[in-house]
């Protein structure tokens, strides 16, 4: 009723509230005229919708980007005439490549080993390091704002430097190895991982720590008792997630000179031996396929309560995952006799599956480690250089090249990830719906869509870049093939779960309404996965960013092209000249995607 | 503090707000000595669980003392603070065990302010912790669980688990936050049995929370009421009928929802009367 007077402006204010009510419904009105009488048709009474300026101008900021986006697109020239005339030239490729050729099995074996190894121990110790800034990042354990400010930069601070720029630096300060290869792929991974770490243990139950420090428990062990076990499923998720993730931008490692198959492919391609670089491109697309089955299967088996996000081949590997039932009470075991008897726990069925999913990991670990046959000793010199390499690359300056030739490359590289981040969009938005199990028509169509997703974001777009250089030559047409099919991959994937977490609820409705599957699609799906999309195309375009970067070294165009040129020339100055201006585009990207989560929340 | 005192909890002037506008508890003062067992009825947004929080330092007052066993617990920190927990137990509505964790390392937990640094599985402990632990879970007879997940059990074992940390940590004072609130008639009265016999085994002071007029009268040794933050009611159970708590209780409620809850509740207690 207040919100009725309030809005109705000066109604006659002696009257009693309950007659105002029936006056309004019955379009009538008391006697005396006034406001009542004179009362329009609900059009004219009706709200006007209120638009914030700041929802206009983050539209406005929306259109502008699409809009840059085609332009871009455009710009590069991608259109069917020019794919049409580079298919000469892919037609010479293949001629050149006269079959595939593979390095000597027991070679093959090594370099897989060697570099499955290397990103391993990468993930694992950016897992390691990830631990104290999430937990300096997370709201709910943090000691004080400006620990969670701190963490939260360096978050985005390692985030935003590309690992090969790290690579660059790293393979100066130690004798060549892995050792440069595991600490760029460590310290580039904490951005992301620190990040997921910190959201995991914000959305935790707070019960259970509660009791840990009602019981006398210190902080240490509310976080060790109380918060580890919650969240650690989420975290394992995570590192395997982001250790895919390392596997395929491992390639590009090989190009500064990291151990493994990147360097083995670098080579045969700079030696224009095209069959064995396409071989070898061959068994990193297999090993992320496969990489990517295992750890998804992995996710599925510690994530089983979330049945609807599995994929179909989670199901295949694990059909009895879905008809779990309740344990059944056991008989009273034997060891339950008494305490005494019960202190040595019993060796169950789970127990022992656990114990060995537990051992391989170990083992998996150690193997990991042992193999990339890190060099402990550099741990200890390299302090003493830190002063030496940094000094190279400091004062930051384009040296010979023109500041304006290199604004111009940066945006070309920014042309680069919008124009893919918008061709990226319409198929991932269109096989994304399809995998998302509330949109697609069938299981099988879903399956389907499930299927290509995880094929593509198998291609490490490195890979895709590099043929793609080699057919339609060297520029930025490449580099935004490359980017919007390996987009994809990704986009589709974190559009179908975000489809498939909305509220089944207005979509239940809307059946029920009898509206056909395309209606409840854009009136019940779309418009609460709006925000999740808008939120995962601004992390596309981040991505893309630093990907465009990278793809440069590979002759995709853009600002790469002089960061490979600058720390190849030993211009180590320019290096730092060219990745501050790289950090610079991307904490504005970033933060216009704060901007954006923000307002359209 | 001198040992003149026997009351091993006591409250003087307790008051509690959050902002400037809710008041939680408003000049509370109770005195609870040892081996009593009370229960502190209210309904729900009271005051009850804001008031047994303090006990145990998880809620500082606004202002007014609250001592217990000796010591203000205001004013402790650090080592001192999580000692004075140490002797505390509490029991929650809602068990707060850690799921994925085995109902023994749960347990377990409890012992933690004994020992130095965190603990990660059951590796960390002595044989001797486990022993104990095994032996209170034996206590509320769920020995052949200890090596379950802990989310695998009802919400009645659940509970029991969360007495066996408890014990765990060998206390004083149990404290008690509608314990059976979350439960099933039958699984409640299991644990507040098991929660009076304990008291009774151990000499344990204990203070319960809860909403059930009757529960509380077969249950308690002494009912403290509360209303709105203030403590309307304070009396011995021994002789008391429900009929007269309802009648002491109803007199205090004002809001319509209180006086329909009530009515209820006596509605229910005269059947109750007519029936026997």
């Amino acid at each position: 009723m207040t919100a009725l007077d309030a809005s109705t402006g000066s109604a006659a204010q002696g009257e009693g509230s309950a007659t105002r009510g029936g006056g309004a419904t019955k379009g009538g009105g008391p006697a005396g005229g006034g406001p009542h009488g004179t009362r329009g048709s609900v059009a004219e009474r009706a709200p006007r919708p209120r638009i914030s300026a700041e929802r206009i101008a983050a539209s406005l900021t929306l259109v502008a980007l699409i809009v840059l986006g085609v332009l871009a697109v455009n710009e590069v020239g991608i259109s069917i005439p020019a794919m049409a005339e580079s298919w000469g030239n892919a037609e010479n490729f293949f001629a050149r490549v006269r079959g595939l050729s593979f390095p000597e099995t027991g070679d093959l074996v090594w370099l897989i080993a060697l570099t499955v190894g290397l990103v391993l121990t990468g993930t694992l110790l950016a897992a390691v390091l990830s631990v104290p800034i999430a937990y300096l990042a997370a709201s709910n354990t943090t000691p004080g704002n400006g620990w969670r400010l701190a963490a939260r930069f360096v978050g985005v601070l390692t985030r935003a430097v590309p690992d090969v720029v790290l690579a660059m630096a790293f393979v100066l300060m130690f004798s060549l190895g892995t050792l440069p290869g595991i600490l760029a792929i460590g310290i580039h991974s904490i951005g992301m991982i620190s990040k997921m770490f910190a959201d995991a243990i914000e959305q935790i139950d707070e019960g259970p720590r509660l009791a840990i420090r009602a019981a006398g428990g210190t902080k240490m062990q509310e976080f060790a008792s109380g918060i580890l076990p919650q969240v650690l499923p989420s975290w394992v998720a995570t590192v395997l997630h982001r250790n895919d993730i390392n596997l395929r931008g491992s390639v590009v490692l090989g190009y500064v000179g990291v151990a493994g198959l990147g360097l083995e492919m670098s080579y045969a391609f700079k030696a224009l031996n095209y069959g064995k670089g396409l071989g070898i491109a061959l068994v990193i697309f297999i090993l992320c396929i496969v990489m990517e089955i295992v750890s998804s299967t992995v996710r599925g088996a510690m994530l089983g309560q979330q049945r609807h996000t599995r994929s179909w081949l989670d199901r295949i590997i694990h059909p009895r995952l879905g008809a779990r039932t309740p344990l059944p009470a056991p008989a009273r075991a034997a060891w339950a006799a008494t305490p005494q008897t019960a202190v040595r726990r019993p060796w169950t069925a789970q127990r022992i599956r656990h114990a060995i999913a537990g051992g391989l990991a170990v083992l998996v670990v150690i193997g990991g480690i042992v193999v990339s046959d890190i060099n402990w000793l550099d741990l200890l010199t390299f302090w003493g250089r830190i002063p030496e390499v940094a000094a190279r690359f400091w004062p930051p300056s384009f040296g010979n090249y023109d500041t304006a030739a290199m604004v111009e490359a940066m945006r070309d590289t920014v042309a680069i990830a919008l124009a893919a981040t918008v061709l990226t969009l319409l198929p991932s938005l269109l096989i994304g719906s399809y995998a998302a199990g509330n949109v697609a028509p069938g299981r099988t169509s879903r399956g389907a869509a499930r299927f290509l997703l995880v094929g593509i974001r198998g291609i490490p777009e490195l890979i895709l870049a590099i043929v793609l250089v080699v057919i339609t030559g060297l520029g930025p047409q490449a580099g935004v093939i490359a980017l919007a099919v390996g987009g994809i991959g990704l986009l589709g994937k974190l559009i179908a779960d975000s489809f498939e977490e909305v509220d089944r609820g207005p979509e239940r409705a809307l059946r029920a309404v009898g509206a056909t599957r395309l209606q409840t699609y854009a009136a019940a799906t779309v418009p609460q996965g709006v925000r999740a999309l808008i939120g995962h195309s601004f992390y596309m375009l981040d991505t893309n960013i630093r990907a465009a970067t990278i793809l440069g070294i590979v002759g995709g165009g853009g600002v790469g092209y002089y960061l490979l040129n600058a720390s190849q020339g030993s211009r180590y100055e320019t290096v730092t000249a060219i990745v501050l201006m790289i950090l610079a585009t991307v904490l504005v990207v970033e933060g216009l995607a704060m901007w954006m989560r923000k307002v359209f929340r | 503090m001198n040992a003149a005192s026997a009351a091993l909890i006591r409250l003087d002037g307790v008051t509690k707000t959050y902002g400037s506008s809710t008041t939680a508890l408003k000049d509370a003062s109770l005195e609870v000595s040892r081996g009593e067992v009370v229960v502190l009825l209210g309904l729900s947004g009271s005051g009850k669980s804001t008031l047994l929080r303090h006990l145990d330092g998880l809620e500082l007052p606004t202002s007014g003392s609250v001592e217990v066993l000796g010591q203000q617990v205001p004013a402790l920190k650090g080592r001192a603070l999580r000692r004075l927990r140490s002797r505390v137990g509490f029991i929650f509505q809602q068990f707060e065990l850690v799921p994925s964790l085995t109902v023994l390392e749960n347990v377990l937990t409890g012992s933690l302010s004994t020992v130095r640094g965190p603990r990660l599985g059951l590796w960390g402990y002595s044989r001797g912790a486990k022993l104990q632990a095994l032996e209170h879970l034996d206590r509320v007879g769920l020995l052949d669980r200890a090596y379950q997940r802990s989310d695998t059990l009802s919400g009645g074992q659940q509970q029991r688990v969360a007495i066996a940390r408890a014990l765990m940590q060998k206390p004083d004072i149990l404290l008690a936050d509608e314990p059976v609130a979350s439960l099933d008639p039958e699984s409640s009265d299991q644990v507040m049995a098991l929660i009076r016999e304990i008291a009774a085994d151990a000499g344990l002071t204990v203070v319960c929370s809860l909403h059930q007029v009757d529960l509380a009268i077969s249950w308690a040794d002494r009912i403290v009421g509360l209303r709105h933050g203030e403590i309307v009611l304070d009396t011995a159970t021994e002789g008391l009928s429900k009929a007269a708590v309802m009648e002491i209780y109803g007199r205090v409620a004002t809001t319509t929802a209180e006086i329909q809850a009530v009515q209820a509740e006596l509605a229910d207690a005269a059947a109750e009367v007519t029936a026997r």
